[in-house]
């Protein structure tokens, strides 16, 4: 064997070994998310805990100053309750003082409330002496949990688990379930290490994985772990046995001019996909043949198109802005005569 | 004085002389040149692949979905290796083993020499096989770490099928090779043959429902592919439609009898077969 024979024969079989081995490791110890691919996602992800049922993520800011937001705003001038009371309690106006928040629901296995514990990491620029001002006007106490300041609120009647606020880093403020905010504090300070029991979701490969897809090209998006929100819920048999044998859930969408997104939906196998893909099948048929005699509706109903493969149900959308134009038309419509 | 006896060689270690002798020789071929162009497309492809999914946020979709990497590289395995690279190979590689000997007339200081003649075929049969398989699933396995972790796949998820996909493509090479080395010793004009065996007699009775499907390779190979077949045309469909999976059990007997009768034979083919060189 010639010298450059042997060569050859020793780079090939280098790429099979090492390629060998990086999957062994890939599939006995696990590789941190990322390693080729990139981590993906929000970097505030490294705060949510690894046992999230839902995550949720929101580009504010491009959503604020999207052509559909302008439009929706311009046809309902009215603010929005929820803004309202957010700016109201802590101070922060959604509008102007956040660029982005990330959203998880925990199970909070020490209450029965469903659906568990919540919790916002929203990042932009907050006046933090004014917002523990106005909190602390409203009942709050500060508190100390791993060298971070706590601010709590005061626990209202109906609501048995306490609402916490704290700025974790510059232009990082967490709002949340107390018990949430602190483990989300013991990760930012500790950083995720399984030997301690702190695990971010950044160490969940599947969901990242499924986070990776999602945040590419949207704006918005959520996922969420199917199987394990319908066990909390405490259904009836006669109703989670009829339920869609689904893992994974997640909606994702780009808002500009109008919504894009896709509704995805992971089956357990390939058999229950085709049952799924089968029933929205029929409600798609169903809803294209409803919106014949709404011609502004037929537009967004012709664009919804179901696809996937193997276990994946996907199902795509596009709400042309013209869709808000007859919402807009019809609340404006429902709220004239009470005004007069 | 009685002149030394010198004892003929086994068949293996004939063999392995010829091994060692021909390796070299294929792998610093023109005929390599094909085979780096043959395997450095897919490749390529999965860079190029890669390189979307990083510059465009919204990665590589289909029907609107951001298509799993994992699907992807399915679909490769099925499209670029089991329907073209595995059979080219195995019928430009096979063809040629004994073919190219008698075109440049060198069939005959091989077969001078004090080896058995079948130890000839062995050994060049063990050279492309090492050759093919040496660069096939090195591709394969970057075309994997490419292509399996965009799209929301995950390695760990992936990497039995790969396991599996090495094997099948493997045993691939070795029953496209040993088929095409009898067609080799068989015949004047083996590449032609073995075209029209490949790309003309294999998929055409894949199509259509029967007995006829089990005189290919490709039957038996389709039954240990772990990943769907893909629907990207009107043949596709009706290769679905059609779809006839032997079990892996059935698949892997079948293939064994396959390589050794037909390296059987080739062996037999060359043992007994008059060589005439043309003037």
């Amino acid at each position: 064997m010639t010298t450059r024979t042997r060569y050859f024969v020793i780079v090939s079989l280098l790429v099979l070994g090492v390629g060998l081995g990086t999957g062994l490791v890939a599939y006995y110890v696990g590789l941190p998310a990322g390693v080729f691919a990139g981590r993906g996602g929000p970097d505030e992800l490294a705060f949510i805990p690894r046992d999230a049922t839902v995550i949720a993520f929101a580009n504010v800011n491009e959503i604020m100053t999207s052509e559909l937001r302008q439009k929706v705003h311009r046809a309902l001038p009215m603010q929005e309750d929820g803004q309202r009371e957010l700016l109201d309690q802590t101070g922060i106006n959604l509008e102007t003082d956040i660029d982005r928040v990330i959203a998880c629901l925990y199970p909070d296995r020490d209450s029965a409330n469903m659906p568990g514990a919540g919790m916002v990491l929203a990042r932009g620029t907050f006046d933090e002496v004014k917002i523990e001002a106005l909190m602390g006007a409203h009942g709050a106490h500060v508190e100390s949990h791993n060298g971070k300041r706590l601010i709590v609120g005061e626990v209202s009647e109906g609501h048995p688990a306490s609402f916490a606020l704290s700025f974790m880093e510059s232009g990082l403020a967490a709002i949340g379930s107390t018990k949430l905010i602190r483990l989300a504090i013991d990760l930012h300070q500790g950083g995720a290490n399984p030997q301690t029991g702190f695990e971010s979701v950044t160490g969940n490969e599947e969901l990242m994985n499924l986070v990776r897809s999602l945040d590419s090209g949207n704006n918005a998006w959520a996922v969420g772990r199917f199987d394990a929100l319908s066990s909390q819920a405490h259904l009836p048999d006669s109703v989670s046995s009829r339920l869609p044998a689904i893992t994974w859930f997640s909606v994702s969408g780009h808002v500009n001019g109008g919504i894009r997104g896709i509704i995805r939906a992971d089956a357990r196998d390939e058999e229950a996909a085709n049952n799924l893909r089968d029933v929205v099948r029929g409600f798609t048929a169903l809803a294209k043949m409803q919106s014949g005699s709404k011609p502004q509706l037929q537009a967004m109903m012709q664009s919804l198109e179901l696809g996937g493969t193997g276990k994946t149900v996907a199902l795509s959308f596009t709400v042309p802005s013209e869709v808000f134009d007859v919402i807009g038309a019809a609340a404006n419509r429902a709220v004239k005569p009470q005004g007069h | 004085m009685t002149p030394p006896v010198q004892s003929t060689p086994s068949l293996l270690s004939s063999a392995a002389r010829v091994f060692d002798l021909s390796l070299g020789q294929m792998l610093w071929s023109r005929r390599s040149v094909f085979l780096g162009v043959l395997l450095g497309g897919p490749v390529l492809l999965a860079v190029a692949l890669r390189v979307v999914t990083v510059l465009y946020s919204s990665g590589l979709r289909v029907n609107g979905a951001e298509a799993a990497g994992a699907s992807v590289f399915g679909m490769m395995i099925w499209l670029l290796y089991i329907r073209f690279i595995v059979p080219v190979l195995g019928v430009f590689y096979g063809t040629s083993l004994i073919a190219d000997e008698v075109d440049d007339k060198t069939i005959t200081y091989l077969f001078t020499r004090p080896v058995p003649r079948s130890a000839v075929l062995l050994g060049k049969y063990f050279a492309y096989l090492v050759c093919t398989v040496l660069l096939v699933l090195p591709s394969v396995m970057l075309v994997f770490f490419l292509i399996v972790p965009t799209g929301g796949s995950g390695i760990a998820e992936a990497f039995p099928a790969l396991l599996i996909d090495l094997a099948m493509l493997a045993i691939g090479l070795t029953a496209y090779g040993a088929v095409f080395t009898l067609v080799g010793t068989w015949l004047k004009r083996p590449l032609i043959v073995g075209l029209v065996f490949a790309f003309g007699w294999e998929p055409a009775v894949l199509l259509f429902p029967g007995y006829l499907k089990r005189l290919t390779v490709a039957y038996y190979l389709q039954g240990l592919v772990t990943h769907q077949m893909p629907q990207d045309s009107a043949v596709s469909m009706l290769l679905q439609v059609f779809r006839e999976v032997p079990s892996v059990s059935t698949s892997l007997a079948c293939l064994t009898a396959i390589i050794l009768g037909t390296l059987w034979m080739a062996g037999r083919a060359v043992a007994d077969r008059e060589y005439v060189l043309e003037q």
